[in-house]
């Protein structure tokens, strides 16, 4: 498994530094909860390190290679990114849609196999889409959408998955699925998850390390049970914060 | 997803229907020619049923064949280019250039054997204005070449208004024929056909990119498409073949816009079943319309692009009507 870093790397947005000299280690085994307000560059941090936009300044390191110098297909083969929205403008199966997760490891007049096939069909029952194979994707919920959306990413295989709000639209039972989900793919396959997430715990419950961006170009990262208390929470999202001990650790709710 | 024995079928029957389109087409017209007569007019070219078919209804129909396919084909492309249902060939003006040169060609009473090189000359005239304009100094922007086309076109539309205006009353029906598609002095260069099949083969290789372009530009790039480079092959490709089919037939209208839709509406989107199906009942369809086109009001003719809307428009209701009941 690989693991991916940034060297001083510079979030800016509409000419303002978001994020400042980041340097972060994202290992095998872990799962990163990104914190912050709305508009901080979280989605900004997670395009560049997937290859989608460049940073201001700085690289992101796949291994000890610069990604902007990979080619994109190998990179689609390592790092992958649950997009915030998916909109579907044309028709599809779900079941195909699921599929194109195997696009980048598959040459160009290559079909997809049997084992590509078995690929989807088990990402779509562990996302509980299962017996939706037929489905049209432009009658799905959001909340089905969605799940699509993280099935396909599984299917893709990438060892590092960037998530930018998995959670959006689910119901409870299916914010606390996908997070187990994701924190087994980092625990027993050894891959590297980073989240964007606005639940602090959700974050607190799930994640192993915490990423913290202020939005003045300031950043904390650590592991979760460092990161997280009243103090720097109220820091971050500029609101009071109440911590609340429950049975399985301490949780945060806005105060008052 | 389409089983492959499904795919083969398909596939199988609409190349079987292709040829018996093309059999009929040639079978009849102000001329009828009962079954026998007709297998005599193939045995025989020499004939007086022989010339006829061989000469006449042969080239004619496989122009229209090709035609069909070319514009299928293309508008399936523009459609993921654009990522847009209506986009159709000509909605980024390379037919507009083709059909300003060629009207100007008519007005100055240049030689008809002339006017596809000029159709073509005009269509790659508005490619290379569309191109560097759309393109700028940033990356890929869809809306940009949309708007480029669109305008571009406009100004097409605008020019080939002002030629209408002032050119002789004489040729303007001629011009007017061009301008709705016709196939009446319609041949088949070799080079067209070759276009065809070398940007289908092409096509085909890159069908799961285009699966997966569908999906939306950052969606292809995080699945590993270049889609910088992939999306301006595509507008070349799209444009090329557009340019191909004007220049042979004038501005064809609907095939392009709505054979890619019906085939959606049968076959599914996975373009590696799409394109193919597209471009083969692209060809059926076109050649079915000329064969209506010649026949109804025989010994009149009338412009193909004519009866294509006056029969794809049913058809393409009833099947989205039948489309949305089955969901």
């Amino acid at each position: 498994m690989t693991d991916l870093s940034c060297d001083g790397l510079d979030v800016r947005i509409a000419g303002i530094n978001v994020v400042d000299n980041l340097e972060l280690k994202l290992e095998p085994g872990q799962f990163w909860g990104l914190l912050g307000p709305n508009g901080i560059g979280k989605t900004t941090l997670l395009k560049c390190l997937s290859g989608i936009s460049e940073p201001a300044a700085g690289r992101v390191l796949l291994e000890k290679r610069d990604i902007s110098e990979l080619p994109r297909r190998l990179l689609a083969r390592h790092v992958g990114m649950l997009q915030q929205h998916t909109v579907y403008v044309f028709d599809s199966r779900v079941l195909q849609t699921a599929l194109t997760g195997r696009h980048p490891h598959l040459g160009y007049w290559d079909r997809e196999g049997p084992e590509d096939l078995q690929k989807a069909v088990d990402a779509l029952q562990a996302v509980g889409l299962e017996g939706f194979s037929e489905r049209s994707v432009t009658g799905l919920s959001g909340g089905e959408a969605r799940r699509l959306a993280f099935a396909t990413l599984l299917v893709q295989e990438p060892d590092i998955l960037l998530l930018d709000e998995p959670t959006n639209h689910l119901d409870l039972r299916h914010q606390v699925q996908i997070m187990k989900m994701i924190r087994e793919q980092t625990r027993e396959c050894g891959r590297t998850a980073l989240a964007a997430l606005h639940d602090i715990n959700l974050a607190a419950r799930f994640c192993s390390h915490i990423l913290m961006l202020f939005g003045d170009g300031e950043w904390c990262a650590g592991p979760g049970e460092d990161m997280l208390d009243e103090s720097s929470l109220e820091r971050l999202y500029r609101c009071p914060v109440e911590q609340v001990q429950s049975r399985n650790g301490p949780r945060y709710y806005p105060a008052g | 997803m389409m089983p492959t024995a499904h795919r083969r079928l398909l596939f199988i029957s609409l190349v079987i229907l292709s040829l018996a389109g093309i059999a009929m087409a040639t079978a009849s017209g102000s001329v009828i020619l009962e079954w026998k007569q007709w297998l005599m007019a193939l045995s025989s070219p020499q004939s007086e049923h022989g010339e006829l078919v061989w000469r006449l209804r042969m080239p004619r129909a496989l122009a229209a064949w090709t035609v069909g396919a070319l514009l299928s084909l293309s508008g399936c492309l523009m459609q993921v280019l654009l990522r847009n249902p209506l986009a159709d060939p000509y909605i980024l003006g390379v037919s507009g250039g083709a059909s300003f040169a060629t009207l100007l060609g008519m007005t100055l009473g240049v030689a008809a054997g002339m006017l596809p090189a000029l159709a073509w000359t005009g269509s790659l005239v508005s490619i290379v204005i569309v191109f560097s304009l759309a393109r700028g100094e940033g990356p890929w922007s869809g809306t940009r070449l949309l708007l480029t086309g669109v305008v571009t076109a406009s100004g097409w539309a605008a020019l080939i208004s002002l030629l209408l205006t002032l050119g002789p009353d004489g040729s303007l029906r001629g011009m007017l024929f061009w301008l709705i598609g016709d196939l009446s002095y319609a041949r088949v260069p070799i080079w067209a056909v070759t276009t065809l099949a070398l940007i289908f083969v092409v096509c085909l290789g890159m069908a799961r990119s285009l699966n997966v372009l569908a999906m939306g530009e950052t969606t292809a790039r995080l699945l590993g498409e270049p889609t910088q480079k992939l999306l301006w092959l595509v507008y070349l490709l799209a444009s090329i073949l557009t340019a191909t089919a004007v220049s042979i037939a004038g501005n064809i209208g609907f095939v392009g816009l709505i054979v890619p839709h019906l085939m959606r509406l049968l076959v599914g989107s996975d373009h590696r079943t799409l394109l193919p199906a597209a471009a083969l009942f692209g060809g059926l369809f076109l050649v079915l319309s000329d064969t209506l086109a010649r026949t109804v009001l025989a010994p009149r003719q009338l412009p193909v692009g004519v009866v294509t809307a006056l029969l794809g428009v049913p058809l393409f209701l009833l099947l989205l009507n039948r489309a949305k009941v089955r969901q």
